[in-house]
């Protein structure tokens, strides 16, 4: 029974004496440290601590990597990071398995076979980049823009900019469209930032709208903690509309179940009541706002609670007494993340919460619905110029307020012939998996040689996508990289670095490198002008011309600083009795609020105007706004004050002020038809982790959850198949019978299902690691035969017309006791009505037929030919 | 280190001596799941097994409807019946600090002790692990033993996102679990087991952990698919 060499038994017993001599006589209860260094439990040798900022998602909280033996071996949270205070999710805790990942792809490879056909040559980097670049050569030839550039998750810095500006292509197209595009164009031509910083910590009354914080959303690790304290220890209540009983549902003092897509009416009523019983914050409408007080009120007539209530099924009492709550508890702060915004008008749906933070005056207060605080660092000169001509993927003319971009429109619009594209670069992303349509509309068109002639693919890992690639460059994992990174998750700002923890697995070489590599081959002896652009010996060096001259940093020592420390400024220590940031007097740190009433110095003002609403002019900029003889920094805005109106959508036939507008499809539902949404697990990023195997353990199979009196209707319970149909397919899957779900319904988890990603994700092991990674023994105890059902498939592409987003809680789907002939895993799609469904959702663009039809209230408006050089990139 | 074989003899409240104790506040657990993940990579544990999981209940009829969870681990009781049942000592309790452990050279894998806990907190070491080569003998919570002797927390409590689980000791009046567990209602799982748990529960009402007591279960998650635990996993 009992296996244990001699070696390790000697350790052991040598260990727990060495234990038993360290340890001080007197301990001092929690009041133990809370971390910063760590101890192996069976050798108890220190280990070597590296600080670093943290990659599995996209919070970017601060953390602390630990090596013994050369192996990272455990991750926490950096003590010393103001917002993320040494503290780590589930994810982050087991990021080291995205470095030792046994099918990570570890050396250049080259397809043999077809495409999609698994068939893989290992080539030299040589070769690699000989071959990309003898492609980029002959692309750049016919036109630069026909080199495309689709990534998903950049933190490169700017380096993936720059490449694409040092090509001369403009044909750069991101991932924001399927995750919160709409959110931010709700927000940005309101008050400048594309979100907000609640401060939970110091709040009493938090209305959540449709985010799930304690599982996911930005920033689920650093606003959880904050949120906690404040509901444990402020006392503040926390309400949440959500169509789904998540965790943060769940732990909320009520759930409102709403129907999908009309949060925005709600949060229209709640300021119907507000406004009507007059518990607004007059004073600071008409003082910062472009819309006066008795404005708004007249516009917020029609949006009665009993109006609200017949589209969300909240009862007209609950909006009142919530409204009459929010209102009068001080402070109180809103919260939305994907709930409101990924629907078909989901800009206006954002806009409509965020209003309840305004029109009762919380922003900027302690406690209150805050800006975020941002830091910036720098681009190494000289910078590329970029292209000349613009992309009609990167910036759609028919959605020309999708600052955002609308990438997941891209098959549509290549298959359309929008754009001829020769190669076609993919980075840290995998649209064939997390895209609306996914394999049956992304899965063509990569498989399509005539759409896209060549893929490159820059990846650690042959997932969906980059199984369709011709190509692929074996990219770094987060602990082996060199990357400034900066995230407004605190109310304090932090700049910070990823260095490398160990060195570069097999051959893969970082993100920067790659880049730099492909360009020095393109341009060997600078002839072409771009080898100029990428003159840095490593990732360091490049990352230190980036931090090189940011005042107070370089004071405080620079780069070597945050390669001790792993962010910068420390505001003080992690108190290990409160788990808060303590200065150096003992005292928990204190945030600035009121950022946009600093006032503009004389010197600002030298040589400034004033218009007659008050907005402070110099050098063709408004740098402010006079209120009350005194001259104030504002808001990030055109006027500098918050734009309840903004004019800009009006030009485009779109309501200007707050409303809200019902889902065309979602009016005459059948009874058997039920409104399909997805949703994150709390231990799942959207593709990236079924091959974490901590995290597939806990979660690897996404059961639909349905309503019980949904359930019974149908004759299914937990573990039964269904069938779920929408407008372009179907799928089989099991289904798991919940309370915590609306009736009207049913909900796919994202982050399962994966039918490439290596061997775990696809539960595929009885093979060995293909690609050079080193096998773990540990996989060998995977115990679970169910990877689930990935739903993107039967989702059709609906784009908001104002903010590009992809409406994810759109899809109306007939759910039926599975038949005979229908197996679990069953994923059928059709490629011809992905493509007509992403033909329809044009028809709400403001170029298409159906967008004066769902604006009466703009009949007059000049149409689209009114509007001149309309298109062509949004704002950003 | 002396070690304890006589389960009955108590460690809390002897002059001069340590009693750690956990106290989870279940109004702070919002059911992320860190603690698990941070404890699987500070010992390596296998799949399969856990020293601490994080069971849920779904409370309530819709759209009542509420969230629970209870996080679990070893209770380091102080009359602990996994000691009094190991017949070879490999299981011994802490004289100075109240930590149960376990001797690994000495297990025989006869599993009494996983038989006499009443929490499930014991389980078989599978044979592969992917770089400690300790197999095949039983394995359990440590209370992070080897951190908290150097002055650390446990590494569940260090990465606790809503600080939800505390450490101390409970001999030290001004420690922050002797200051919960004397000012605030705190309950034990299984009183009646006579066990002396020193796991201590904030906001643990019977919804949690008396229906069905499905709770003592090893993973609630496991529990939809036994089947296929059992026959992959023994």
């Amino acid at each position: 029974m009992f296996e244990m060499n001699r070696r390790t038994f000697l350790k052991v017993s040598t260990g727990a004496t060495a234990a038993a001599v360290a340890a001080p006589k007197v301990l001092n209860a929690m009041e133990n440290e809370l971390g910063g260094k760590d101890f192996g439990p069976v050798t108890m040798a220190e280990r070597q601590a590296v600080p670093l900022t943290c990659h599995v998602c996209n919070i970017q909280d601060g953390a602390i990597a630990y090596v013994e033996n050369g192996r990272i071996v455990k991750l926490e949270g950096n003590p010393e990071h103001v917002s993320t205070r040494g503290r780590l999710c589930a994810k982050g805790n087991s990021g080291m398995w995205y470095t030792y990942n046994p099918d990570r792809v570890m050396y250049p490879l080259k397809r043999v076979g077809a495409r999609g056909e698994g068939k893989w040559k290992r080539i030299t980097w040589d070769e690699a980049l000989a071959e990309v670049t003898s492609k980029l050569d002959a692309a750049l030839k016919k036109d630069p823009n026909s080199v495309m550039m689709k990534y998903g998750r950049d933190r490169t810095g700017g380096a993936i900019g720059r490449f694409m500006k040092t090509l001369g292509s403009n044909t750069v197209v991101n991932h924001t469209s399927v995750c919160e595009s709409s959110k931010k164009i709700g927000m940005e031509p309101t008050w400048g930032p594309d979100i907000e910083t609640p401060d939970f910590e110091n709040t009493k009354y938090i209305l959540n709208f449709g985010s799930n914080i304690m599982e996911a959303a930005y920033f689920h690790n650093p606003y959880s903690q904050r949120l906690t304290e404040g509901v444990a220890e402020n006392h503040a209540k926390l309400v949440t509309f959500d169509v789904r009983c998540s965790n943060t549902a769940g732990r909320s003092d009520e759930w409102v179940p709403v129907f999908p897509g009309t949060d925005g009416a709600v949060a229209l009523a709640l300021g119907h009541v507000i406004l009507r019983e007059d518990l607004q914050d007059t004073d600071f409408i008409d003082t910062w706002c472009n819309v006066s007080t008795a404005e708004l009120k007249k516009h917020y007539k029609a949006f009665t609670p009993e109006w609200a209530s017949k589209l969300s099924g909240v009862p007209v009492e609950t909006i009142e007494r919530i409204a009459r709550e929010f209102a009068l508890t001080k402070p109180a702060t809103t919260y939305t993340y994907r709930g409101p915004a990924k629907h078909l008008y989901g800009s206006y749906q954002e806009k409509a919460t965020m209003m309840l933070s305004i029109m009762t005056g919380n922003v900027e207060k302690r406690g209150g619905y805050c800006l975020p605080r941002g830091m910036g660092y720098d681009q190494p000169s000289p910078q590329p110029p970029g292209g000349a001509k613009p992309s009609y993927l990167s910036g759609p003319s028919e959605y020309p307020l999708a600052g955002h971009k609308v990438s997941h429109m891209t098959p549509l619009w290549i298959a359309e012939g929008k754009q001829k594209i020769n190669v076609y670069f993919t980075y840290m992303d995998n649209s064939v998996y997390t895209n609306p349509g996914a394999q049956a509309l992304w899965g063509k068109l990569y498989t399509d040689e005539k759409l896209l002639p060549y893929i490159v693919s820059i990846s650690t890992v042959i997932g969906e996508e980059t199984a369709l690639a011709d190509i692929i460059l074996p990219d770094c994992m987060y602990l082996e990289r060199w990357e400034p990174e900066s995230m407004p998750n605190s109310l304090w700002p932090w700049l910070g670095i990823r260095q490398p923890v160990i060195k570069p697995l097999g051959e893969t070489r970082e993100t920067r490198i790659i880049l730099r590599d492909i360009i020095h081959k393109l341009d060997p002896n600078g002839k072409r002008g771009m080898k100029q652009y990428w003159n840095f010996k490593d990732g360091e060096d490049y990352m230190r011309q980036q931090f090189d001259n940011i005042p107070g940093l370089k004071q405080a020592g620079g780069v070597e600083f945050l390669k001790k420390h792993g962010v910068w400024p420390i505001y003080g220590k992690l108190n290990p009795r409160t788990g808060k940031i303590s200065d150096n007097t003992g005292r928990e740190i204190q945030a600035e609020f009121g950022l946009y009433m600093k006032e503009l110095s004389a010197a600002d003002m030298a040589g400034a105007s004033v218009d007659g609403h008050g907005t402070i002019h110099k050098n063709g900029k408004a740098i402010g706004v006079r209120r009350k003889g005194k001259n104030y920094v504002g808001f990030g805005t055109g006027d500098r004050l918050i734009n309840i109106r903004v004019d800009e959508w009006a030009k485009y036939g779109f309501n200007p002020m707050p409303t809200f507008k019902q889902i065309p499809w979602h009016k005459d539902m059948k009874d058997d038809e039920l409104v399909m949404t997805t949703y994150k697990y709390n231990v799942h990023v959207q593709s990236r982790t079924a091959s974490v195997k901590w995290l597939a353990e806990i979660v690897h199979a996404n059961p639909a959850l349905m309503n019980a009196d949904t359930a019974a209707k149908i004759g299914v319970k937990t573990g039964d198949l269904v069938r779920v149909e929408s407008k372009v397919g179907h799928l089989v899957t099991k289904v798991e019978v919940t309370e915590g779900i609306h009736p009207k319904t049913v909900a796919i988890s994202t982050g399962c299902g994966h039918w490439e990603y290596g061997r775990l994700s696809t539960l595929n092991l009885k093979s060995g690691p293909e690609f050079g990674g080193t096998e773990d023994a540990d996989l060998k105890n995977v115990w679970w035969e169910d990877k689930g059902v990935h739903p993107n498939a039967i989702i059709p592409c609906v784009v908001d017309p104002i903010g590009g987003s992809q409406g994810w809680y759109d899809t109306v789907v007939k759910v039926t006791k599975a038949g005979p002939d229908d197996k679990y895993g069953d994923v059928v799609a059709s490629y011809e009505k992905h493509l007509e469904a992403a033909k329809e959702t044009m028809r709400y663009a403001y170029t298409g037929d159906l967008h004066r039809k769902m604006h009466p209230e703009m009949a007059s408006w000049g149409g689209p030919a009114s509007v001149k050089g309309g298109g062509g990139g949004g704002h950003h | 280190m002396s070690e304890l074989r006589i389960s009955s003899i108590e460690t809390r409240g002897v002059p001069g001596k340590k009693r750690y104790a956990m106290v989870i506040d279940l109004r702070r657990c919002i059911g992320c799941d860190a603690c698990m993940v941070a404890c699987k990579a500070e010992f390596d544990v296998p799949l399969g097994v856990f020293r601490t999981w994080v069971p849920y209940k779904v409370i309530g009829k819709y759209p009542t409807v509420r969230k629970m969870f209870l996080p679990r681990l070893c209770n380091h009781c102080d009359d602990p019946p996994c000691v009094r049942s190991c017949p070879v000592g490999a299981t011994y309790k802490v004289d100075d600090g109240g930590f149960v452990l376990q001797h690994y050279d000495r297990c025989i894998g006869c599993k009494a002790c996983m038989a006499s806990c009443p929490y499930n907190a014991r389980f078989m070491l599978p044979k592969h692990r992917t770089y400690t080569d300790i197999t095949r003998v039983v394995d359990k919570c440590t209370f992070c033993h080897h951190r908290v002797t150097q002055g650390l927390v446990p590494a569940c409590v260090q990465t606790c996102i809503g600080r939800s689980r505390i450490f101390g000791d409970m001999n030290d009046p001004s420690s922050e679990v002797a200051y919960l567990v004397n000012t605030m209602p705190t309950q034990v799982l299984r009183p009646e087991e006579g066990t002396k748990p020193h796991v201590f529960y904030i906001g643990a009402d019977r919804n949690h952990t008396e229906i069905g007591r499905k709770i003592y279960d090893p993973q609630s998650a496991i529990e939809l698919e036994r089947d296929v635990y059992n026959r992959n996993h023994s």
